[in-house]
């Protein structure tokens, strides 16, 4: 007994960690959930604004200065079905776009995502082409202003800029643009003067400031780059405060990740390049190549393709460009982890079952069925057991008793009696641990890919990616006041507290007193534990749980002999 | 090195999960028991794979009873 309570003592300070370090675990071992999108207030759902959702800054003086900044050079209109900005003509940069399919909070006039934004704003961000200056070479400059073929650039409307040096070369950048977020930029350089010149073609990203989506454990976010033949994940902003980071490598691709948003550079797949990120003044971080340069002859003409991705990590459209142009990992951008191989097919029929229902909160629902589906021999087994426990529970009581001293004599008497009861053995432990990936793939679909970012389900739940906003701490937002976030508990994470409730009273009752408290206390401590997390996720848990109590009953109906069990 | 995180691993799952889970060992010792004894007595590489090999034991067709480490 005296152990016992010692167990019991060291359980409870064990949930008391849990429940108050949780927080500080999510928040620097891996997030949670994604912002919430609405508040409840007054008995309404607001819209919350959400202005660390693009890349750029968004306050009213920034809009101000981007917009005087914007009409001081000569700029070229990017106009597609996915992107809106222009191209600035001083120095061939892409630095003002407009995602216009995203949205930065689910109200319905709210702003779409910027992504680019010119130098000499906050938060700029911005990409460049040109031709690096080698052995006396003059090639344009970041202040050179080119000349365009065109006012407007759209899909199968390219534009070409086009500029010349004082020792007679003439360079040209055609851009084109897709449907979706790829630019392809084809440079080239005319030797019209008298004398062979060195050719090394360069694209760089430029951003201010780090990420505003944090970089976790699970979720890379920062600089991003696939390099000899493998995606690399492990660069960091502060990595290029202290040292800038350097690779030669073919083809790849360098560029900066947020957590949905991507911008690249990526040569030619074939070329040999040297890349650099690296940090600079006033916290500007600079991902860059350059082709390994070559000597072009008076007379000829060289021209190098390259590619630049700017816009939304949709899952397909970077498989599809990763297949169809030849570019290295460039799925891998989005950062699946370990569990690529079983999150990629989950996330895969989740969004078919979302094409033909049209929710995700009902495909999630769909995908719990799915997966009790196949697990449903495998839980028919391990609940015939659990009710032939039940039933000999008396007799496995007596035998602790009598043997409570004697630990490994009570573990052979126990195999005994299951043998001469014809107890089932128990399910065993792989079924169990099979399930972790799954849900922990799910957690990190929800979290991770832009297909769920603002997705609702029903009702007030309007974005399964974040926790639930609904609480009864403030009476369902009709008191006015915010509760700190750890008791505001949601109205799904409390539903999910009721069903694991009621799914642990039908587990055979543990033997000692200590586990039957732990068991009583566990979904209220689970409740707090999951409350934070995003609402897709508790979804999936609460549907298994009310099917595997359905599944239990229908299994108890079949042998009411089971249930009548602690009779002696 | 590695032995002694695979264990911390192994204590630590006895002490978390596995204590909330409803009780589902078919074998003595369990699963985490037997890793535990397997990589003191092995080491984390032939240790390891022997509670690997437990593990994919471990399933309702899979056998029961009494099974200590070799």
């Amino acid at each position: 007994m005296n152990n016992d309570n010692k167990n019991f003592v060291l359980f409870a300070v064990l949930a008391a960690l849990i429940l108050f370090g949780w927080p500080y675990i999510a928040r620097t071992v891996f997030p949670v959930a994604n912002p919430p999108v609405t508040k409840i207030e007054k008995g309404k759902q607001q819209p919350l604004p959400n202005p660390g959702a693009d890349p750029t800054a968004d306050s009213p003086a920034a809009l101000r200065d981007r917009a005087q900044v914007l009409a001081e050079s000569p700029r070229v209109r990017i106009n597609t079905p996915t992107l809106q900005g222009s191209i600035n003509l001083r120095g061939a940069r892409i630095d003002d776009l407009v995602l216009t399919r995203y949205k930065e909070s689910i109200a319905a006039n709210s702003p779409p995502i910027r992504l680019l934004s010119p130098s000499g704003t906050r938060d700029a961000y911005f990409a460049g082409f040109g031709w690096r200056g080698v052995g006396g070479f003059a090639p344009p400059a970041a202040d050179t202003v080119w000349q365009a073929t065109g006012t407007e650039l759209a899909p199968g409307r390219p534009v070409t800029l086009a500029a010349s040096n004082a020792t007679g070369q003439r360079f040209a950048i055609r851009i084109a643009v897709d449907a979706n977020y790829m630019f392809t930029v084809t440079q080239t350089v005319s030797n019209g003067g008298g004398a062979a010149v060195p050719v090394a073609p360069y694209s760089f990203v430029n951003r201010s400031g780090v990420s505003k989506d944090p970089d976790s454990w699970t979720i890379h976010t920062g600089p991003m780059s696939a390099h000899n033949g493998g995606a690399d994940y492990d660069l960091d902003f502060k990595d290029l405060d202290e040292a800038p980071a350097t690779y030669t490598s073919k083809g790849g691709w360098y560029g900066f990740s947020d957590k949905y948003w991507l911008t690249a550079a990526i040569p030619d797949q074939a070329a040999d390049v040297t890349a650099q990120f690296r940090g600079g003044a006033n916290k500007s971080y600079q991902a860059d190549y350059t082709v390994a340069p070559k000597s072009l002859a008076p007379g000829a003409a060289l021209t190098t393709t390259a590619r630049f991705f700017a816009g939304a990590k949709e899952v397909d459209l970077l498989d599809g460009y990763e297949d169809t142009l030849g570019i290295t990992h460039f799925g891998k951008a989005i950062d699946w982890g370990w569990f690529e191989v079983i999150m990629k097919p989950i996330f895969q029929y989740l969004h078919w079952l979302f094409g033909v229902l049209g929710n995700f909160g009902v495909a999630i629902i769909l995908l719990t069925f799915t997966v009790r589906l196949i697990m449903f021999p495998i839980a028919q087994r391990q609940f015939a057991s659990m009710a032939s426990m039940r039933a000999i529970q008396p007799k496995l009581k007596a035998l602790q008793e009598r043997y409570k001293d004697d630990k490994p004599r009570l573990q052979q008497e126990m195999m005994a009696l299951y043998k001469t009861e014809k107890v089932n053995p128990l399910a065993g432990c792989a079924p169990t641990l099979l399930q972790i990936p799954i849900f922990y793939a799910l957690y990190k679909v929800l979290m991770l890919t832009i297909e769920m970012r603002h997705q609702p389900f029903v009702a007030w739940i309007k974005d399964l990616s974040a926790p639930d906003p609904l609480t009864p701490v403030n009476l369902f937002g009709l008191l006015a006041f915010t509760p700190p976030a750890f008791i505001a508990i949601g109205v799904i994470p409390i539903l999910l507290g009721i069903s694991m409730y009621f799914q642990f009273k039908l587990n055979p009752a543990p033997m000692d007193d200590v586990q039957k408290q732990v068991f009583a206390l566990m979904p209220w401590v689970l409740m707090f534990v999951m409350a934070p997390f995003a609402v897709g996720l508790q979804v999936y848990w609460i549907t298994s749980n009310v099917l595997t109590i359905l599944q239990q009953q229908w299994l108890y109906s079949k042998h009411p002999a089971l249930k009548t069990a602690p009779a002696k | 090195m590695t032995a002694r995180l695979l264990i911390l691993l192994a204590r630590g799952w006895q002490l978390g999960p596995s204590l909330l889970l409803p009780p589902s060992c078919r074998y003595s010792p369990s699963c985490s028991a037997y890793a535990i004894e397997a990589i003191r007595r092995y080491g984390a590489a032939r240790g390891g794979w022997l509670a690997a090999k437990r593990i994919a034991r471990c399933h309702p067709w899979g056998g029961h009873g009494h099974d200590p480490v070799p």
